[in-house]
């Protein structure tokens, strides 16, 4: 018995470390989550000498995030260079996204493209980085302080501020709204949150009733949601922050049938959201443009290796999406950008 | 654990190998599975044995092994805690109001300090509640994840808490002993030799064990059982704070959402490394060893740029093989 298990544990353990070999020849870089993995951007050949770049979302499950790596793996593949994508699970881990980029500083890679989980928690990270002569870029969510050479993202105030006053318009000017942030402290929740308060403030009819966290959670925005409502039945419209808090809220107007009295914008465009927005229960959405960051991030990056010079801020923009003009080409292919599936 | 069973085996000619079959299944199972990721990582990475790539793993295992020393103390005790996680965001929210220049800018001891004793007194508070409420340790230690948690998000609303003095961000980050080892290592090895010789040599260590494998036998032959579990789960909470200020100070902020799911990963660090959820098994080196072989693979897999999903495959694989291998030993 004894030696059947001796010869047991032995083979597991070989089978256990005899699956690794076969990720590295086919490392996780492959363009967005295809089932099976397989498929490499590495294909272009290197120009000259390959650059490593790694890149470190805050999480990898949303379909934002994938968009992201799209676009940063189709500016690696341009460059000839190779794409390291990497982030935490949870947009909260903070711990877990500093022990990744940690990791990074040690593989030397030639350059750090990042969103930060915590814009005060990665400073250090950051300084780190630079002085092991990593160039770092920052997307999406920034840190608050001035080292990232450069910052490329949304004017999240401003898109936040666009979608609000078109809530503002489609409830008629006036009533009561509520919001739904992700992460009080996360600054692209912040800078969405104080957008909206500056779209809605252009009607004095509209009162912000309650503002309620979703910790960027599709269960916790339902939640949020259903109490907003059960607090304020007579409540005109919601407006949330990023891709699961409008899809919760989403579910939660569906399910109590209230499409025809709540008035739901959002940021983002998750198949599901956008299934919303051609079913009727939601009427705006302020999208970012994912790919943009990911690809402009790259960019960046391979700008600062080379020692030319990096813009410090760099808008993607956003679009206002709204049932009407859903089926335009220009918004056609910033929700379907070409992500290299084949 | 078997030594006075005989066994044919010891005495024929396969009696070397036996016996080293044994010890591998054995107690040495877990330094063998580190020893393999060495020489595996070691030998498939450019960097992962370099000198600088193992700090940085060591301090980024320090505060789950923190936590996964106190968990072992309840564990060999036949207790368990699921609140070390919220305890450790609990107690880095303290410390965080009471340092921060936002909040109450008091100097660095008085928010160690803070922190610390918050997490002895939830630990306090568990063990009361399990030897004198005699509530179950699960339900128990259930219910302060929840109030620690909730508690660490009310004064700031769930928000972090910045603004700490670079005396205390010092604390997780500095090195000592000319710039080598950083401050985080240096607690740990503290408290893990404190901690080692505390649950092997001490009464109060011998207690646990007694406890764990036999609560009933433990408390007829005379010993304190409601003293000593108090105790132990005073141990446990009051590392779970440590742990909650060396993050705090590693991360430069409170974060009332930090350490979510830690509880799961000390337990696993002393399941890994040999301990019995069953109570009575369990040593404090076991669980290092445990905690090393879950960051060693994270940081190897890092390095080979092994996506985090296949990652959470990877620990979750071997925290069952630990298992599987002390139950096909025990047969």
């Amino acid at each position: 018995m004894r030696r059947l298990a001796c010869v047991m544990m032995v083979l597991v353990v070989l089978g256990v470390l005899g699956c690794q070999p076969k990720t590295v020849d086919n490392p996780d870089t492959g363009p967005i989550a295809i089932p099976g993995g397989g498929e490499t951007t590495d294909a272009a050949p290197p120009a000259g000498e390959q650059y490593s770049i790694a890149i470190v979302p805050k999480g990898t499950t949303h379909s934002f995030w994938k968009t992201v790596r799209a676009g940063a793996e189709a500016a690696c593949a341009e460059a000839g260079a190779e794409a390291l994508w990497k982030g935490p699970t949870d947009e909260t881990d903070v711990a877990r996204q500093i022990a990744i980029i940690e990791n990074f500083i040690t593989s030397e890679v030639d350059a750090l493209v990042m969103a930060a989980c915590d814009a005060k928690a990665l400073i250090p990270k950051v300084k780190q980085a630079l002085e092991a002569g990593i160039p770092v870029i920052t997307i999406d969510s920034g840190i608050s302080s001035d080292d990232a050479l450069s910052f490329v993202a949304t004017d999240n105030v401003e898109g936040a501020r666009l979608v609000g006053a078109k809530l503002g318009e489609l409830i008629g000017g006036e009533g009561k709204v509520g919001c739904i942030p992700f992460i009080k402290g996360a600054a692209t929740s912040d800078m969405r949150e104080e957008g909206f308060i500056k779209g809605i403030e252009e009607f004095s009819g509209i009162e912000l009733v309650s503002t309620l966290y979703s910790q960027g959670d599709i269960e916790e925005a339902m939640k949020a949601t259903e109490n907003m409502l059960t607090a304020n039945p007579d409540l005109k419209g919601i407006f949330a922050a990023n891709e699961p808090g409008v899809i919760g809220a989403a579910r939660v107007i569906e399910q109590r049938d209230l499409a025809d009295q709540v008035v739901l914008v959002g940021f983002d465009a998750a198949e599901a959201e956008i299934e919303g927005l051609e079913s009727g229960v939601i009427q705006a959405l302020a999208v970012q443009n994912p790919y943009q960051m990911g690809y402009l991030g790259v960019q960046a990056a391979i700008d600062a290796i080379e020692g030319a010079d990096v813009e410090k801020r760099i808008d993607t923009g956003v679009v206002i999406v709204t049932p009407e003009n859903l089926q335009d080409d220009d918004v056609q292919t910033l929700l379907n950008p070409d992500l290299g599936e084949e | 654990m078997s030594d006075g069973v005989q066994d044919p085996e010891t005495t024929g000619p396969w009696a070397w190998a036996a016996r080293a079959a044994r010890l591998i299944m054995g107690k040495a199972a877990p330094a063998l599975g580190l020893v393999l990721l060495f020489i595996y990582f070691g030998a498939t990475t450019d960097r992962f044995l370099s000198p600088n790539n193992q700090i940085a793993t060591t301090v980024q295992i320090a505060v789950v092994a923190l936590l996964a020393i106190g968990e072992t103390f309840v564990i060999v005790s036949g207790g368990i805690d699921l609140s070390v996680g919220s305890v450790l965001a609990l107690s880095g929210v303290v410390t965080a109001l009471l340092l921060s220049e936002d909040h109450f800018n008091q100097p660095v001891i008085v928010g160690v300090a803070a922190g610390i004793g918050v997490g002895a007194l939830c630990g306090l508070i568990n063990g009361l509640l399990v030897t004198k409420a005699k509530l179950p340790p699960f339900i128990v230690t259930l219910g302060m994840m929840g109030i620690c948690r909730g508690f660490a998000k009310i004064p700031t609303d769930g928000q972090t808490i910045a603004g700490l003095p670079d005396a205390f961000n010092a604390l997780g980050a500095d090195r000592i002993f000319g710039n080598t080892i950083p401050i985080p290592i240096v607690i740990l090895a503290v408290v893990a030799l404190v901690s080692f010789f505390v649950l092997r040599y001490t009464r109060l260590g011998r207690y646990c064990y007694a406890m764990g494998s036999n609560w009933e036998a433990a408390r007829l032959s005379g010993v304190n059982v409601n003293a000593h579990m108090t105790a132990v789960f005073v141990i446990c909470g009051t590392l779970a704070g440590l742990a909650g200020v060396v993050q705090t100070a590693r991360l430069g902020i409170g974060q009332p959402t930090g350490g979510i799911a830690y509880e799961l990963d000390s337990i696993a660090a002393a399941v890994i490394g040999g301990a019995s959820l069953m109570g009575g098994i369990g040593t404090i080196s076991g669980t290092m060893l445990g905690a090393f072989i879950m960051a060693e693979l994270r940081n190897g897999c890092d390095l080979k740029n092994v996506s985090t999903h296949w990652q959470e495959v990877v620990i979750g694989a071997a925290i069952v093989f630990a298992v599987l291998l002390d139950r096909i030993r025990q047969k």
